[in-house]
């Protein structure tokens, strides 16, 4: 019973998706028509999409007893999930319909990725056992996803006001972002075909900072591997033999996770060869590409979202990711504030709104310097979300 | 030499020092403001804020520097900075406990690694410089909230209704109409939109949620006091936390309490999920080791009604019985009881067997308690061991021949044995994994069969009075925050003397204040306001 919950949640989940890649089309298209409907429609679908998500949440709720928010696949999905919502909010509040043009592939990317990490269900370790887990996590991302709209909002903005041939510093870094996000789609890509298209396997024996032996598999051919690995082959029961697989005989020492850094190094290498590629196709650069969308856009609205979305979402922020965060760190382990890695970027993005504020209200930091300052928050956000949870195993550490 | 009060031209209120609208009428009187940093003018409604006005004295001068946002900003950014760094290697607290430093970081992280413990960033967050800087935000924050706050306070508490022509125009939302509006009815719909209206002939002022513009001195005031809070936890007597270590069955008494209270831990459990959690963890629970699902210690609290008697052995009254869970700590005084870990590694007791030459067991196993071992234990009717020497901690053996022992703890226990069968004694040596014969040429060896440990629960005791402090600074903050950013501070002018002149202003949400305007303006036939930005032609794609 509870598993088939599971089950019929996931595949909301995935409906959910393919519904916004659809609704992509009639919102790109309501940009340019004169009329309502388009917009109307790409919206109608999004709202339907988003009524799936949160029921994806409360089944999953009711399957496994508790909200599903603690590993990376459900935090990663509930921040795509407060994406949409942040946009739906924005959308009737600023009524622009250009917004989900550019905050639904944002959503939809982070739905990807989160679905990489294991989506078993998994019951709680003691410290998680409690309704706090809820209370702080759902704060927390609801406030990422609404000031993650200041960053949709800085994009358009600097996608109109940046001269997409101008050789300057600010095109190049606008560049350098579609560059990343090109390079995470075909890191997402290429994990996916390799794993479960392909099915693409080496295993690895190595010895872990604990001195206990391990095995990595990679999906992807090993261009680093561990110090002292040995190439192995799985033959069943958790036996393992010698085995013969492609390596280039780099190792690093097992302080860093070469398994991760391979996959990031295929990525990169890929993803420049791809984006070189659409270069080379499009023989401009994609803000040249993407200009014309961005067009239609106020640039003064876009401000004023921007800002707005920073206004709105920083006190949910230092309600649910500071003071909630406080209270159930006292409850559970016994100090309100321990300096712990996921704190401190807690702290550090708290901090930095903090300057984005006094800037923006006492320094004229406003426009383009304000669309900057947004992006870079966004990118805070994803760096304590991601990067602090897969690097440093602490507390905190959901993988 | 101080800069000079400035009269108003047009209506002769006289202003002080640095003011740039004039407080009465509205209209700029001093047009040297940095256009650049301050968009808005009505940012401190044009008064004289204390640290723009210039003065030659160090009072005056350091008060500037404090107040600047600049400064303050490079504060902000300093303390993230830091915060930052802090988490490129681990602090201290999160290395393994009694390791050495020094040799710890330059092991696991090199010489980075060594320079990052040579520099101090390993204990960053409690350096001194960590706290200055803390100390300086502090400074930065006082300074800059009165600078501003003061004047900005007076000004909006003695608004004048009717302004100035130039203060109309000068406004972002501005409407002229020629004709002559019912203005009643307009004043009326935006009472009815909860404005408070104020009049002066044909000046109405229209005003609400000014309570917004104290958002920032609310929230300020509330981080002064958590900063100042958290330097509580200096103070003596405000903050404790200590580990206390209890062996199943036993009673410790509490640190810091002076002896008045004790502790019993009645058991301890640590659960896993087995079969029987929900069917849908089935997946998990396979893959996975196993998965604990609960701490728990069962404790007994007593009071020791001896306790102010010097000298005298602990009465102890039960008090309460209670089940200490992680998230679920016990509650007495000031203090809470945290399940932190457990401990499972002190050994309790040993068992061995005694072997006869040809390798057969003689007799009953015998079991040594090591916290309080017995003499003597009788493997069989004939046959008796005999302990002739103990030492919890191994060390050494003395040159009397006794056995030194480095702890009282039982971590490495050795034995001096004499096995006794009525011929002659022979002794020998046993410890962990070893047996040394004493006498030569034993005819019996003890075998070691095997121990028993302890299972101790180790809890946190905490007592942090700062709690408080920093709970109420924290609430005030977000307070502050909350009214400041989501209530918006809104005026309307309007004047319906020789024509119709309408301008508004907001601190926050002018598309918001717009919406409510061009809604009551429609209603009573009127036109929409224009908005100064949309007529910046800032258009800036001209490719
Ligand atoms: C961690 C430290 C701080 C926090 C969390 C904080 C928070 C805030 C917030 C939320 C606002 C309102 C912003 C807005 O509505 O857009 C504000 C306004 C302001 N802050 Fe801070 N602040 C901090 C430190 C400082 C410092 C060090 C200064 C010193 C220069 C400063 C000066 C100001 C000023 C001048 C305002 C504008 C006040 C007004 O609008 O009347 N703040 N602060």
């Amino acid at each position: 019973m509870a598993s088939q919950l599971v089950s019929i949640s996931s595949t909301l989940l995935y409906v959910a998706f393919i519904l916004y890649l659809v609704a992509m089309l009639p919102l790109a298209t309501s940009i340019k028509s004169k009329s309502n409907k388009p917009a109307k429609i790409g919206v109608t679908m999004v709202i339907i999409g988003f009524i799936m998500q949160i029921s994806y949440f409360i089944l999953r709720w009711i399957a496994q007893g508790h909200a599903p928010v603690s590993n990376m696949y459900e935090f990663i999905t509930m921040f795509a999930i407060m994406i949409v919502a942040g946009y739906l909010i924005t959308y009737f509040y600023f009524k622009t319909n250009i917004f989900g043009l550019f905050a639904l592939p944002i959503s939809m990317l982070l739905m990807a990725y989160g679905s990489m990490f294991s989506r078993e269900v998994e019951p709680l370790i003691p410290a998680l056992q409690s309704s706090w887990l809820a209370i702080h996590v759902i704060t927390v991302t609801l406030a990422y996803g609404i000031l993650s709209m200041s960053a949709v909002a800085g994009l358009i903005y600097l996608l109109k006001a940046v001269p997409a041939t101008e050789k300057s510093w600010r095109a190049r870094f606008l560049e350098a972002i579609m560059a990343g996000i090109v390079t995470v789609i075909v890191f997402i890509g290429t994990t996916m075909i390799m794993e479960n298209v392909v099915g693409y396997q080496d295993d690895f024996l190595y010895t872990d900072k604990q001195g206990q032996n391990q095995v990595a598999e990679y999906h992807l051919p090993s261009l680093i591997n561990f110090e002292g690995a040995v190439a192995v082959e799985h033959t069943g029961d958790n036996n393992y033999e010698e085995a013969q697989h492609f390596h280039t005989g780099i190792n690093l020492p097992p302080l860093i996770d070469s398994q991760k850094l391979n996959t990031v190094i295929w990525s990169v290498i890929l993803g420049a060869i791809v984006y070189g590629i659409i270069r080379l196709i499009l023989r401009r650069r994609i803000i040249a590409v993407l200009k014309p969308w961005s067009n239609k856009a106020d640039l003064n609205l876009m401000d004023e979202i921007g800002y707005r979305s920073v206004i709105i979402g920083f006190p949910i922020f230092a309600l649910g990711g500071i003071f909630f965060a406080a209270i159930w760190a006292q409850i559970a382990w016994s100090r309100f504030w321990g300096w712990d890695p996921k704190e401190t970027w807690a702290f550090i993005t708290f901090m930095f709104y903090t300057i984005f504020l006094h800037l923006r209200l006492n320094r004229g930091y406003e426009g383009e310097k304000s669309a900057w300052l947004a992006i870079i928050g966004f990118l805070l956000i994803l760096f304590n979300l991601i990067a602090i949870n897969l690097l440093v195993a602490g507390l905190h550490s959901y993988a | 030499m101080q800069p000079n009060e400035i009269k108003c031209e047009s209506c002769g209120h006289v202003n002080p020092p640095g003011t740039q609208l004039c407080q009465s009428c509205g209209k700029m009187i001093n047009s040297d403001y940095d256009k650049d940093k301050i968009k808005d003018l009505m940012r401190y409604d044009g008064s004289a804020v204390r640290s723009k006005v210039r003065s030659k004295s160090i009072f005056d001068k350091i008060w500037i520097f404090f107040t600047s946002v600049k400064v303050g900003v490079s504060i902000i950014l300093a303390i993230a900075v830091a915060a930052a760094i802090g988490t490129i290697f681990p602090q201290e607290y999160f290395i393994p406990i009694g390791v050495d430093a020094a040799e710890y970081y330059q092991e696991n992280y090199g010489s980075l690694g060594y320079l990052y413990y040579s520099l101090g960033f390993h204990n960053l967050y409690s350096s001194w410089w960590f706290l200055i800087l803390n100390g300086l935000l502090a400074l930065s924050i006082i300074a800059a909230s009165i600078d501003r706050g003061v004047p900005l306070f007076k000004s909006l508490h003695k608004q004048r209704v009717k302004k100035h022509d130039s203060f109309f125009r000068r406004q972002r939302l501005y409407l002229a109409e020629d004709g002559q509006p019912d203005t009643d009815a307009l004043v009326g719909a935006f009472s009815k939109k909860r404005y408070k209206v104020k009049q002066d002939d044909g000046n109405f002022l229209l005003e609400k949620g000014r309570l917004s513009r104290y958002g920032p001195y609310i929230n300020h005031t509330g981080l002064i006091i958590l900063l100042f809070g958290s330097m509580l936890r200096f103070f003596p007597g405000m903050y404790v936390d200590e580990i206390v270590h209890i062996n199943e069955g036993e009673t410790e008494e509490l640190p810091t309490t002076d002896g008045q209270y004790y502790v019993k831990n009645e058991a301890f459990t640590l659960d896993t999920y087995d079969e029987n959690a929900n069917e849908v963890f089935d997946q998990a629970l396979d893959s996975s080791n196993q998965v604990i699902s609960n701490f728990q210690t069962d404790i007994t609290f007593y009071e020791n009604n001896s306790a102010d008697i010097v000298g005298a052995s602990p009465e102890l009254e039960k008090v309460d019985d209670y089940s200490i869970r992680v998230n679920h700590p016990y509650r007495f005084d000031d203090y809470e009881l945290y399940q932190s870990s457990y401990d499972n590694s002190q050994l309790k007791s040993m068992t061995f067997r005694l072997e006869d030459a040809d390798g057969n067991t003689v007799g009953e196993n015998f079991t040594v308690n090591l916290e309080n071992p017995e003499e003597s234990f009788e493997v069989n009717d004939d046959i008796s061991v005999n302990m002739r020497a103990y030492s919890p901690d191994f060390q050494e053996i003395a040159e009397n021949g006794t056995l030194v022992s480095a702890t009282p703890v039982p971590r490495n226990p050795a034995f001096v044995f004499e096995v006794a069968d009525g011929g002659e004694s022979e002794l020998s040596l046993l410890q962990i994994m070893n047996s040394t014969d004493i006498t030569q040429d034993n005819d019996y060896s003890i075998r070691f069969v095997s121990a028993e440990e302890h299972m101790a629960s180790v809890l946190t005791l905490k007592k942090d009075l700062t709690i408080p402090f920093i709970a109420t600074g924290f609430v005030i903050f977000l307070i502050g925050l909350f009214i400041g950013s989501y209530v918006n501070h809104r005026r309307i002018w309007i004047r319906s003397e020789d024509g119709f002149m309408l301008a508004a202003h907001t601190n926050k949400n002018y598309f918001g204040m717009k919406k409510e305007i061009n809604e009551v303006l429609e209603s009573n036939g009127l036109g929409k306001v224009g908005d100064k930005l949309d007529d910046e032609d800032k258009d800036i794609d001209k490719e």
